[in-house]
């Protein structure tokens, strides 16, 4: 296992607001990594310190296990925000100069041109490119000479959904080829689709990390009611899965930590002598269950 | 030599700082030529009130053209026009935020700043060789003696012209890299140059009429100085001082002076803060 970026007790301060507090994160060689958080959580702040934008307040980071340098940035690939191009200037032009700072030759333009799907209007100014274009144009600078990370920042912001259709496709073509990725974004149906590790941060803070399957694990929740709410709701707390119940407009909410199936309940509880008057399965939405996750950290 | 080239790659293809050098030589040129017909005017004018009138004034002859073109082209009017070019050059990076794309991609802040320490010495130093091209051309056609000695005797004002413009690019380099905003940069910039100092400056020259002369330490003040007049016989005996006939190392050393601090500010501000 090859630590690509270590990330040790990073913090930074703008004014009143902790943008990234004590932050901590490893990223291992052919991880596809998910930053997952609101806006405003923290990643792009992350981001920027990592990438010599930012200068933290403290802590400290180490890429491919040596302290940072401009060389060791040449070996990254990265999409921040916004695409930041000269606007007068061809798309291969723009790639030419990016090709000069990282010290490669221009053979290699061309290649991420028509990986990206950008080749036809290479001789076009980056001003005339549609914004999807221009996130693009954006992939292919950070794909040139094949870097050892490619680093994405929202790279579906704003756009339409083909656009995000095809941005999705490109990442998930470059992460079949092994390179390691970290993509930073508020979407968790984003992250659940492209990566095999994630972190979820809310307010500078990392509140899980691992793998996605285990993070980002849903559990379904079984909606009960009988006659004697009292008896069924002690019924279900002492199912051996059980992990919480709540009762929500006369019905008892209930989670279990296994997969239980609206059968396997209703022959629990008839053993029991409790008959159900209604039962139902409810699935939770991602989106649902990325809130909850929030929220139970909140409180 | 690869942060030039990257420059070079941004620079040469950019529409908007050709249309500005082309204005720069533009009015250079309208200004060379109606320099000596204006100061012919004057020279008529002022006659007509002398009984020994005074020699048309001839600008355009060794040694005098040297001081004569190199005064004409800095003064304020003109000298703003490569000043702007710096200022879009470098405020750009900021508004096209490529500033950080380059840093990403593996540029130092250092290297940066030094690649746009780079344009600014290439611009003066093209501008000033351009401008010595004409001042030899010019000079030979209108010149009787062509000595050598005679050709070169004021060659330091050329020189003198190269550390005004490197200087008063600095300037607005550090506008630029301070204010990271074109318009406004451009805005303040101008309005100091061509408003601001010179009304500062007839106040402080005023009451201190006698020897005291903070006035001249004001910046573009200080840049002006080095080349301060032309060069022309009838102008001297109208104005009844003396006028400068070489560099002084003195007058070249205060802008210079400023323009170090600047880039000293420049390079510890910009190494500090958040792009």
């Amino acid at each position: 296992m090859k630590n690509i970026l270590s990330i040790h007790q990073l913090s930074k301060r703008y004014g009143r607001i902790q943008a990234v507090n004590q932050l901590s994160l490893e990223v291992i060689k052919g991880q596809v990594f998910g930053i997952l958080g609101p806006n405003g959580s923290g990643k792009t702040t992350t981001l920027g310190m990592v990438l010599d934008l930012i200068r933290p307040d403290s802590g400290r980071f180490q890429w491919f296990g040596e302290e940072p340098t401009k060389e060791n940035r040449k070996r990254i690939g990265a999409v921040i925000e916004t695409p930041n191009f000269f606007p007068y200037l061809s798309a291969a032009k723009n790639l030419e100069i990016v090709a000069r700072i990282k010290d490669l030759d221009y053979s290699d333009i061309d290649r991420v041109l028509k990986t990206t799907g950008l080749y036809e209007r290479r001789n076009d100014r980056f001003k005339t490119f549609s914004f999807g274009m221009k996130q693009r144009l954006a992939v292919a600078s950070a794909l040139l000479g094949n870097p050892d990370i490619l680093i994405l920042d929202e790279p579906t912001n704003g756009l339409d959904p083909q656009g995000i259709a095809q941005i999705r496709r490109l990442i998930l073509q470059v992460a079949a080829g092994g390179i390691t990725i970290i993509l930073a974004s508020h979407l968790l149906d984003e992250v659940q689709k492209i990566c095999s590790h994630v972190a979820v941060l809310n307010k500078g803070n990392v509140l899980f990390s691992g793998a996605v399957n285990e993070v980002l694990a849903v559990s379904d929740s079984i909606e009960l009611a009988a006659a004697d709410m009292i008896a069924l709701k002690a019924a279900i707390e002492s199912h051996p899965s059980f992990k919480s119940v709540v009762e929500i407009d006369g019905l008892l909410l209930a989670v279990f930590s296994d997969v239980v199936r609206p059968g396997d309940i209703n022959e629990f509880l008839q053993r029991r002598t409790i008959n159900l008057t209604h039962l139902a399965e409810r699935k939770r939405t991602l989106e649902q269950h990325f809130l909850e996750l929030l929220k139970e950290t909140q409180s | 030599m690869k942060l030039l080239s990257i420059e070079l790659k941004k620079i040469l293809p950019y529409k908007t700082f050709w249309i500005i050098i082309g204005l720069y030589f533009l009015f250079l040129a309208l200004g060379i030529i109606m320099a000596e017909y204006i100061v012919n005017a004057m020279v008529d004018d002022v006659n007509r009130r002398l009984p020994i009138p005074l020699p048309h004034a001839v600008l355009f002859n060794f040694p005098d053209i040297w001081q004569n073109l190199t005064y004409f082209a800095s003064i304020r009017f003109v000298l703003i026009f490569p000043a702007i070019i710096v200022i879009i050059l470098i405020t750009n990076e900021f508004t096209n935020k490529t500033v950080r794309q380059n840093i990403v991609n593996g540029m130092s802040r250092s290297e940066f700043i030094f690649s746009k320490l780079q344009v600014v010495f290439l611009l003066s130093f093209l501008i000033s060789f351009i401008l010595m091209i004409v001042i030899l051309i010019l000079g030979l056609i209108h010149s009787d003696s062509q000595s050598l000695s005679m050709i070169l005797t004021r060659f330091s004002f050329v020189i003198g012209f190269f550390i005004q413009m490197f200087t008063y690019l600095i300037y607005a380099f550090f506008i630029a890299f301070v204010l990271r905003n074109t318009g406004l940069a451009i805005a303040i910039f101008t309005l100091y140059t061509i408003i601001i100092e010179p009304v500062v400056y007839f106040f402080l020259r005023a009451p201190f009429m006698w020897e005291n002369k903070v006035y001249t330490y004001l910046p573009v003040n200080a840049v002006i100085r080095v080349v301060e007049y032309p060069s022309i016989p009838a102008l001297k005996k109208l104005m009844n001082f003396e006028l400068q006939d070489h560099v002084s190392l003195l007058a070249c050393s205060i802008p210079m002076i400023y323009a170090a601090v600047m880039i000293a500010i420049v390079y510890l501000s910009f190494n500090k803060r958040d792009m």
